[in-house]
């Protein structure tokens, strides 16, 4: 389960180490076009290396949603470069990132959002949905998943029935398949008690000891204190916590 | 995987997957929003298939009997007492008549203008009547099958009958009913006011001419003979279907060369424009409420589609985040009103085709049924569907995943 980049994508390596970073920010901007412009991210840098755990924090309004929503493709920056495992997305179509978003990118948000029309299996099996794989394929993987978060016995239940904790796992499982190079997590626990809290900040070590990179944006220091790394946004501006 | 195009892909049997679970997420609510489409199909259908069935009992009806039959008469020219027949008709009909083409059989009748009651021979019997005033008819020998005449007992008077002028008479069912004469064999005889003839048969009955069978009809020369009968006051001609129209232009003049225009020809409407008459009636305003039902369904399949759409932002957004394209988050909604509307139309066109068997049913009528209706139903309903899904689906593929999981819980 390496979630290294894959050699084979056939861009040149950018460091001499052979190591391809999932993320390279260099230089980037999102000013949103109102009156007066908001300047959400301001000339921020930002490089994380496969296998890092990268906690962002700062306080509400500082920019961290939009720096996520940059990092997922979900938003395009107004200026600067981003590499997502060194392919640069300021070149890619509507099309084409929606296709790297699904394949590189695993998303966990804070309201979890599962289907609640869906069983728990057909929820992780929605990830891969539009990468085209094959469906048995896909339910193997989802079973695999939800074993991996400790989630194996709850296939068929509806997610209403599910407790919380129980529930941001299953979003963890879901964003786990087609093996993402990043992990995404929006505030994960900012709707868990602290037992819960605990339990999935425990599966992220797990994750990350598995060599999964994950990057974390919180407000909740005891969160951050367990990344390897924290990154502090103020204004919009990144620096290193020492 | 490294090989693969940078494109998102959704197979069919996905999407497939995702409408349906989509569709049945809420099937209260997808059952009530495809009432309105089962309402006008369902309508359209039943109007449709009803007044084909009308219509075509009809034509049925015309092809039976009235499409098939020519009547001559004369005209009568002055008024009042004074009017007289502009034209005679001769006794001759089925010489002249039969040679045409398209005429199956022809007959002429006239009827006796004062016969004097009917009795049979003086017998002492309570249980019958013997005494009576019943129309009396004198006839060629083609009347019979010219008026599809059958025959219960006994046997129609023949050309020999009227060569020998012979006092013979056929007695239609009800008269032999009410005078008791049920058997020939010992050759009954009636009196026709003063005048005694032999029956010879019971007709039964007369399909064109049903007046015939609670009447005497003698042969037109014992007519002529007894009861002063002159001239026939109608020929009826059997055509073969469709040749009515032809016959009916040729006949008088057949018949009376020199006075063809004083004579009255009774002939079918034209069977086609008949149909189209019925169809016209029964349809418009059927078809007109079928058509707003329909639309008014579109509508709301539209309406609750938008609501869903707004419903589920999140999982719109949620989507976009797992790597569909816009497109992809269109072609879902789309599929799941064409769905719906599809479905109605499938619910629509069953309820359709019991109401048609239904009121067949209740009429006694042929429920009769175009191939394509049933089959065109369930599309129609589809397409009422995707265009109804058309503009929630835009709308969804608009929203900027962003925004989508943000306002999405």
């Amino acid at each position: 389960m390496s979630v290294v980049a894959d050699p084979d994508l056939g861009e040149e390596p950018r460091e001499p180490a052979g190591v391809v970073p999932v993320v390279v920010l260099d230089d980037v901007w999102r000013v949103f076009p109102t009156d007066p412009p908001v300047e959400a991210l301001r000339a921020v840098h930002l490089r994380v290396d496969p296998g890092e755990y990268v906690a962002i924090i700062g306080p509400s309004g500082s920019g961290k949603s939009t720096l996520l929503n940059v990092l997922g493709l979900l938003d395009r920056p107004t200026g600067g470069t981003y590499q997502l495992d060194g392919i640069d997305t300021a070149a890619l179509g509507d099309r084409a990132r929606a296709a790297e978003r699904g394949r590189r990118i695993g998303f966990v948000f804070q309201s979890f959002h599962l289907l609640s029309y869906r069983s728990v299996e057909e929820n992780v099996m929605l990830s891969e949905l539009y990468l085209g794989t094959s469906r048995r394929d896909r339910r193997c993987r989802a079973v695999e998943a939800l074993e991996r978060v400790g989630l194996g016995h709850r296939l068929g239940f509806s997610p209403i029935r599910l407790s919380g904790g129980e529930r941001q796992r299953v979003a963890i499982a879901r964003a786990l398949l087609g093996e993402p190079s990043l992990l995404l997590c929006d505030e994960p626990t900012g709707n868990l008690d602290s037992a819960n809290t605990a339990a999935v900040l425990d599966l992220f070590d797990d994750l990350r000891a598995q060599g999964l990179t994950i990057l974390v944006i919180t407000h909740d220091t005891e969160v951050a204190a367990r990344a390897q790394r924290r990154v502090r946004m103020v204004d919009g501006q990144l620096a290193e916590v020492a | 995987m490294g090989a693969a195009r940078p494109r998102p892909r959704l197979r069919f049997a996905d999407l497939l997957d995702e409408t349906l679970a989509g569709v049945f997420a809420r099937p209260a609510r997808a059952a009530l929003t495809t009432l309105g489409t089962v309402l006008g199909i369902a309508s359209l259908v039943a109007t449709l298939g009803i007044s084909r069935t009308a219509g075509g009992q009809i034509v049925g009806r015309f092809d039976e009997l009235a499409a098939t039959q020519v009547t001559v008469s004369a005209r009568t020219a002055g008024s009042g007492s004074s009017s007289r027949a502009a034209a005679t008709l001769p006794w001759d009909v089925e010489l002249r008549l039969d040679r045409l083409n398209g005429v199956v059989a022809s007959g002429a009748v006239a009827e006796a203008s004062n016969p004097g009651s009917l009795r049979t021979v003086p017998l002492i019997d309570p249980q019958n009547v013997t005494e009576r005033l019943v129309p009396v008819f004198a006839g060629s020998v083609g009347l019979l099958d010219a008026v599809r005449g059958r025959i219960a007992t006994g046997r129609w008077f023949d050309a020999g009958h009227v060569e020998r002028r012979d006092r013979v008479a056929v007695i239609g069912a009800d008269v032999a009913d009410q005078f008791g004469i049920d058997r020939l064999d010992r050759q009954p005889g009636v009196f026709i006011g003063d005048e005694i003839f032999t029956v010879i048969g019971i007709l039964d009955a007369a399909p064109r001419d049903t007046g015939l069978v609670q009447s005497v009809i003698v042969p037109f020369t014992a007519g002529q003979d007894r009861l002063g009968i002159t001239r026939p006051d109608r020929v009826v001609v059997e055509t073969v279907i469709g040749a009515a129209r032809l016959v009916a232009e040729q006949a008088p003049v057949a018949l009376n060369p020199n006075a063809a225009e004083g004579l009255k020809v009774t002939a079918p409407r034209d069977p086609a424009r008949t149909k189209d008459a019925v169809q016209d009636d029964v349809n418009q305003l059927f078809l007109l409420l079928g058509l707003i039902s329909l639309v008014v369904g579109a509508i709301g399949i539209a309406n609750v589609t938008l609501v869903t759409v707004m419903e589920r932002t999140g999982e719109i957004g949620l989507r976009r985040a797992l790597g569909a394209s816009r497109r992809h988050i269109a072609l879902q909604f789309l599929a799941e009103s064409t769905a719906m509307g599809l479905v109605g139309g499938i619910i629509g066109a069953t309820v359709g085709i019991i109401t048609i068997v239904g009121v067949a049913g209740s009429r006694e009528w042929t429920p009769v049924l175009d191939l394509w209706l049933p089959l065109a139903a369930p599309f129609a309903g589809a397409v009422v569907g995707l265009v109804a899904g058309l503009y929630p689906s835009v709308r969804a593929a608009r929203m900027e995943p962003v925004d989508a999981l943000r306002a999405g819980t």
